[in-house]
């Protein structure tokens, strides 16, 4: 009866969300203008520094255990901060590129759809980041060796994303301080 | 009022399954079925066994075991074509986002496991009832299936907001009254099968009203146009999504991508 009851809050709780959601949906006037400037510039060198392994090697050498765990859990929550900053920025470009998907300009739209679906790569990839940091928060002493096919996998990725793109100078929105 | 075989009882059974067959006309009418076949199919299929159900109810040359029989295997077969439905509306979410369809794929089929494995349990802790089994066990395979087919939409519904998935229109309207009368059926099989409701006649109408509803939303959805959203915004600022701008802002988000990845598998 307990799992009957657990149903039906979760049935109940389900409608009420769902109703919230197609009222919003339907009656929700947007203002995307402002979408740009929401995105927050990181420093990515500063965050290759936090989690360069060599300076966390050099750390677990020089400090005592206690001191080690204390600081490596201090740099942990920092590369948190910068994931979720990723995460957020991530999120408003998918925003940007969803709201051109509805262009007349066919380029425009090709741009925008190429655009949010690399956004959705940094989204998943920042939630399994933050996840794995969480994991190393716990367990500040826990070494995952490397697992060569993904870093081959990650190269192939690299190649992927960059092929077919056309340079351009201006930069009219930053989500690096420095690239 | 909330009596079997009133007035209201009569139109709650009947007339959301002709509104639903004047749906589908209509909407094949426009060549919907090309784009969503199943959800058509699954629409007259829905229609006529409601109907036929109801001739075979109010009909004294039908014995209740042959209704109840009929009542089984509509059921099981409406069942199926749930399941296809949301597969088909999965596909329609993903299908123009190759960077995360196996992702979604794969967080929609784990969903699903978790999904039959409560159902599971939840039919078996089910309260055993004093009537046929026939009877008791439609009320399990109802929970059962209502349980897995909402959880499914709604864990489309969460992937759609994870991950900020645009919906088109007609898929969101489907998922939608889909969502809401597979919920509140689930609610209300959940509260017969554990025993807290037995012969009470308004969990009938509860469901009824409830589809009766849905069918209206889904006409909305699908009959009524879009508005087309103002061009303003692309006016004021031009800058926001075009193409050079894009792909400067894809150009910063690689590093990004490659940075977390490098997390990941260290």
């Amino acid at each position: 009866m307990t799992l009957a009851y657990f149903l039906v809050v979760a049935a109940v709780l389900a409608v009420v969300s769902l109703f919230y959601l197609g009222i919003s949906q339907d009656f929700q006037v947007r203002s995307d203008a402002n979408l740009a400037p929401r995105i927050q510039p990181i420093d990515i060198e500063a965050f290759r520094n936090l989690m360069d392994p060599a300076e966390r090697e050099y750390l677990r050498r020089r400090l005592p255990g206690g001191e080690f765990r204390e600081v490596q859990r201090r740099r942990l929550v920092a590369m948190a901060a910068y994931v979720r900053t990723a995460s957020q920025n991530a999120t408003v470009l998918i925003d940007i590129g969803n709201q051109s998907l509805s262009a007349s300009d066919p380029q425009t739209a090709a741009a925008g759809r190429q655009l949010a679906d690399n956004a959705h790569t940094l989204q998943v990839n920042a939630t399994y980041a933050l996840l794995r940091i969480w994991a190393a928060w716990l367990w500040p002493d826990f070494d995952r060796p490397t697992i060569t096919i993904l870093n081959s996998y990650e190269r192939l990725n690299g190649s992927a994303m960059l092929l077919g793109r056309l340079q351009n100078p201006s930069a009219p929105v930053r989500i690096s301080a420095t690239s | 009022m909330l009596q079997a075989h009133s007035l209201l009882w009569h139109y709650l059974w009947l007339a959301p399954h002709i509104y639903s067959l004047v749906l589908v006309a209509l909407l094949m009418h426009r060549g919907f079925h090309r784009q969503y076949p199943v959800f058509c199919s699954y629409l007259i299929f829905a229609s006529l066994e409601g109907i036929c159900l109801y001739v075979f109810d109010i009909s004294s040359r039908i014995t209740p075991n042959t209704w109840w029989a009929a009542f089984w295997v509509g059921t099981i077969l409406e069942g199926m074509l749930k399941f296809a439905v949301i597969g088909e509306l999965l596909h329609h979410l993903l299908r123009s986002w190759p960077s995360i369809a196996k992702l979604g794929r794969n967080i929609v089929s784990g969903a699903g496991g978790l999904l039959v494995l409560l159902a599971a349990l939840a039919a078996a802790y089910s309260a055993p009832d004093n009537t046929p089994w026939f009877v008791s066990g439609a009320h399990v395979l109802l929970q059962t299936i209502y349980l897995a087919a909402a959880g499914l939409i709604i864990s489309m519904f969460a992937l759609a907001a994870w991950l900020h998935i645009p919906w088109e229109r007609p898929a969101f309207g489907i998922a939608l009254g889909a969502g809401l009368v597979w919920c509140e059926h689930l609610a209300i099989w959940a509260l017969v099968s554990g025993g807290i409701v037995r012969n009470k006649g308004w969990h009938d109408f509860a469901n009824m009203g409830t589809y009766h509803f849905v069918v209206l939303i889904w006409s909305y959805y699908l009959l009524v146009p879009h508005k087309v959203a103002s061009p303003s915004v692309q006016e004021k600022n031009p800058s926001l999504a075009s193409p050079l701008a894009t792909e400067t802002r894809e150009k910063e988000i690689a590093p990004w991508n490659r940075e977390l990845e490098r997390l990941i598998h260290q």
